[in-house]
């Protein structure tokens, strides 16, 4: 009987998945055992239930049979219950009626002994067939989509994914914390495989964004935190207070030479200095000075008052505050990008203690033509043209014990670009490479590589550096070639340092208030690792470049265009649709005592204080059946998933 | 990302900017002691000495670190202190005995 005391007529099918499950399983048994069972009306198995002539069995047997619902006994439901869900759609019927008996995962996969497997299988089909007995026929919940995306981080990542749904005619809000859009890209020298210029191909994406009408830059300003659903959140931003107005700042850099306050140069890695009041580099996005009020001798209300003396337009005002506005969007792209492993965690290699033991980034400042050297190789501590310069690979990545377990993916290439540039500046000088092995997996890589080896005759060494130190002036490296067996120990001027890629600092919070789950190395998950790499298990999250792990230029912006694609599908749905398996409340129940509003990790819950009743935003509701598990007065049923159902399914698999 | 605060990359000083030299007109202070409080460069303490009102003065103590921010002059309620900008180098050997007026 279901709930309108109507009979049911129920259909069973049992799949044998090849020999998945039929190798396990008796199939024809339990399809026997499943006639007459109370409410099913007709019993059978087959080969491939998923395939089309499977597809067409069950369609043609709901007709013939006059059936009104349906078990498929098969593999897990993620893989195959929207598959059946349509074919019994397209008999007419809700789609709500098919219930999935995992006979796969649960029973065929995890068992060996052929009869204990068969009289669960037969168990597990009768207790789904109690539960379709009471399902309800569901129509899905429908809402709108605000067309107009955020996304955060505004490194390449950002910056292609931020066109890319421009260009679809969509508006974006490009949210960046630093005073200019570019990111790590904006730093670098040459960029591998093809030695371009990575500030002439960055700089005029830049520029497009810049200009783009779709597109409000939010350089400055982060984000505090996200309601709502996809399609329709709402999103808190933070606006850092920056003292100088855009619109009125000529870049005339006045300010900048009267500030008394000088300190160490983010963009170039320390490697130089700046002031205060500043701009990040010359081709900045937005092109506006920064006062950087933590290092600005000020002490509200006073400051020293000199920039704001020479600034011509007026563009200081010290009064600036600290403003957080809401905005709406539909979909939200999280490009937060990567940093640096401390070398404060290799104290083997004295960590920051020896100026001439730099990472990958300091060094590519070093190459640049508009870094502080104006492009020539000299070391740090005193601004020698070093002569031997040694490159070490998988410092802190590969090591699971000590350091990072995961490979970053990306230094064997800039290893070999820094150590063939090196040799293009100093072609007299020697490169030596330390790596354990050499990963070239992209496009042209290989050849690049090898490029490095025979053209420039950078010496690669197979082997692991145990320490280096200093001994007087000079830097040595102490090693095993892991090839000969050999010790090694080695004079250098310079040693640069492949140093992981780690999450972004701050990201995790950050994603804690987006609720989007991060993997055992702090990336971000992704849906699923092969099938739905773009997007967030989070509905409306999309993922691109390094902040879900390493990557180098090319791939990133694939991913960023890839995410936008995923953004432009839901954009292009007229209402979203929302399963309708939530938790809503039976309010004569309710006693208000609001513990499933605790427990619910998607606030898809709240008191209704008027009313002492819980009230349920049901597009908020994932349908994970906390709430339900913990309402003490059995309020919170979810919908064909009632207590009752679930204990008729106990009882019957307690019958057998 | 933390970076390395590095005292002089390739060997280069930090490059100085204005610097300011601080006169103290000793006989007006009272010894609050605001100056030595609000200079952010730490620069000023407080002497051992007496002034014709029996106030202990401020004294430069650190005089290489004076910016000519200022904020002693804006801060001190008896126009007691005040510093000059004067070109890097060219600051006088600080004084062995302030200015009296
Ligand atoms: C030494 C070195 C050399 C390299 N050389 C090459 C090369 O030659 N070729 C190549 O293809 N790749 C190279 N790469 C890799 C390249 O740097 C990356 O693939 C690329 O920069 C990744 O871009 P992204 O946008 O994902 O991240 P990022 O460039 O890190 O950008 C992320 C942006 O997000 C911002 N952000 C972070 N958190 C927040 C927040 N909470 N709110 C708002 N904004 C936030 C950051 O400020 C930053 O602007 C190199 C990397 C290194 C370390
Ligand atoms: S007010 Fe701050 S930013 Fe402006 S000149 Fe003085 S120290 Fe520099
Ligand atoms: S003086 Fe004014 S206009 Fe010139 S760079 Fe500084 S803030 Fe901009």
């Amino acid at each position: 009987m279901n709930g309108n005391g109507k009979k049911k007529r129920i259909g069973v099918f049992v799949c044998h998945c090849g020999v998945n499950i039929a190798g396990v399983v008796d199939v024809e048994r339990v399809a026997k055992a499943l006639e007459g069972y109370s409410g099913v009306s007709f019993s059978t198995h087959y080969i491939y239930m998923c395939s089309e002539p499977g597809q067409n069995m069950i369609l043609e047997t709901i007709r013939e049979e006059k059936l009104d619902s349906i078990i498929v006994a098969a593999c897990s439901p993620t893989l195959h219950e929207k598959t059946f869900q349509s074919v019994i759609e397209l008999a007419g019927l809700n789609p709500y009626q098919v219930e999935i008996a995992n006979i796969r995962e649960q029973d065929s996969w995890v068992h060996s002994d052929k009869e204990k497997a068969t009289l669960k299988a037969i168990k597990i089909v009768k207790s789904m067939v109690e539960k379709v007995l009471q399902n309800e026929s569901l129509e899905p919940i429908r809402v709108g989509v605000t067309r107009r995306a955020l996304v955060i981080g505004a490194g390449i990542s950002g910056i292609q994914s931020a066109l890319d749904i421009a260009d679809h005619g969509y508006e974006v809000l490009l949210v960046e914390k630093n005073p200019s859009i570019g990111g790590h890209m904006i730093q670098l020298s040459e960029t591998f495989p093809t030695l371009d210029c990575s500030q002439c191909i960055m700089t005029p994406k830049m520029v497009e964004a810049s200009r783009h009408p779709n597109i409000r830059i939010l350089t400055y300003h982060e984000v505090e935190s996200i309601s709502g659903y996809v399609g329709n959140f709402k999103v808190k931003i933070r606006k850092k207070p920056r003292f100088v107005d855009p619109d009125k700042c000529t870049m005339c850099a006045d300010c900048e030479d009267v500030c008394p306050q000088i300190v160490s140069d983010e963009f170039n890695m320390g490697l130089s200095f700046r002031k205060a009041i500043y701009l990040p580099f010359p081709q900045a996005v937005p092109g506006t000075y920064t006062l950087d009020i933590e290092n600005c001798l000020g002490l509200l209300p006073i400051r020293c008052g000199k920039c704001k003396e020479v600034c011509e337009p007026d563009a200081i005002n010290y009064d600036d505050q600290e403003t957080v506005f809401e905005e709406e969007v539909g979909a939200v792209v999280v490009s937060t990008g990567y940093d640096l492993y401390d070398l404060n965690h290799l104290g083997e290699f004295g960590g920051e203690k020896y100026e001439d033991v730099i990472n990958g980034l300091e060094f590519e400042r070093i190459l640049s033509a508009s870094g502080p050297t104006g492009g020539e190789v000299r070391r740090p501590s005193d601004g020698k043209v070093p002569k031997n310069v040694v490159f070490i690979q998988c410092c802190g990545s590969r090591d699971p014990e000590n350091h990072n377990p995961y490979c970053s993916k990306i230094c064997c290439m800039y290893t070999s670009k820094h150590a063939m540039l090196y040799k293009h500046h100093v072609p007299d000088g020697n490169a030596t490479v330390f790596y354990i092995d050499v990963r070239t997996g992209g496009k042209n890589f290989e050849e690049f590589y090898q490029r490095t080896i025979d053209e420039d005759q950078v010496l690669y060494v197979r082997g692991k550096v145990s320490k280096v130190y200093k001994e007087g002036d000079k830097i040595i490296v102490w090693g095993v070639d892991t090839l000969t067996g050999r010790k090694i120990e080695m004079e250098a001027d310079l040693v640069v340092l492949a140093m992981s890629m780690v999450q972004t600092d701050g990201v995790n919070e950050l994603l804690k208030k987006l609720r989007i789950s991060s993997d055992a190395n702090g990336w971000l998950s992704e849906a699923h690792p092969k099938l739905r790499p773009v997007e967030s298990l989070n509905a409306g999250f999309y993922l691109a470049g390094c902040a879900h792990g390493p990557k180098d230029i090319p791939e990133t912006v694939s991913q960023a265009s890839a995410a936008v694609a995923k953004v432009g599908d839901l954009f292009a749905q007229e209402q979203l649709l929302h399963e309708p398996t939530v938790v809503p409340v039976d309010e004569d129940l309710c006693s208000g005592c609001g513990i499933c509003v605790t427990i619910c990790p998607y606030s898809a819950r709240e008191l209704d204080k008027e009313k002492g009743v819980v009230k349920v935003n049901e597009v908020l509701c994932e349908g994970c059946g906390a709430c339900a598990a913990a309402c003490p007065s059995g309020a919170a049923q979810q919908r064909n998933q009632t207590d009752d159902q679930i204990f008729s399914m106990v009882r019957a698999i307690l019958r057998g | 990302m933390r970076i390395r605060n590095r005292e002089k990359p390739f060997g280069i000083e930090k490059p100085v900017t204005a610097r300011g030299q601080i006169v103290i007109i000793e006989d007006r202070c009272k010894g609050c002691g605001f100056c030595i409080e609000y200079c952010p460069n730490d620069v000023l303490r407080l002497s051992d000495k007496y002034n014709s009102k029996g106030y202990h003065p401020p004294y430069v103590a650190h005089e290489e670190e004076c910016v000519d921010c200022g904020f002693c002059q804006m801060n001190c309620p008896d126009f007691a202190i005040f510093s000059v900008e004067v070109e890097s180098g060219e600051r006088e050997p600080a004084p062995a005995e302030s200015v009296k007026r």
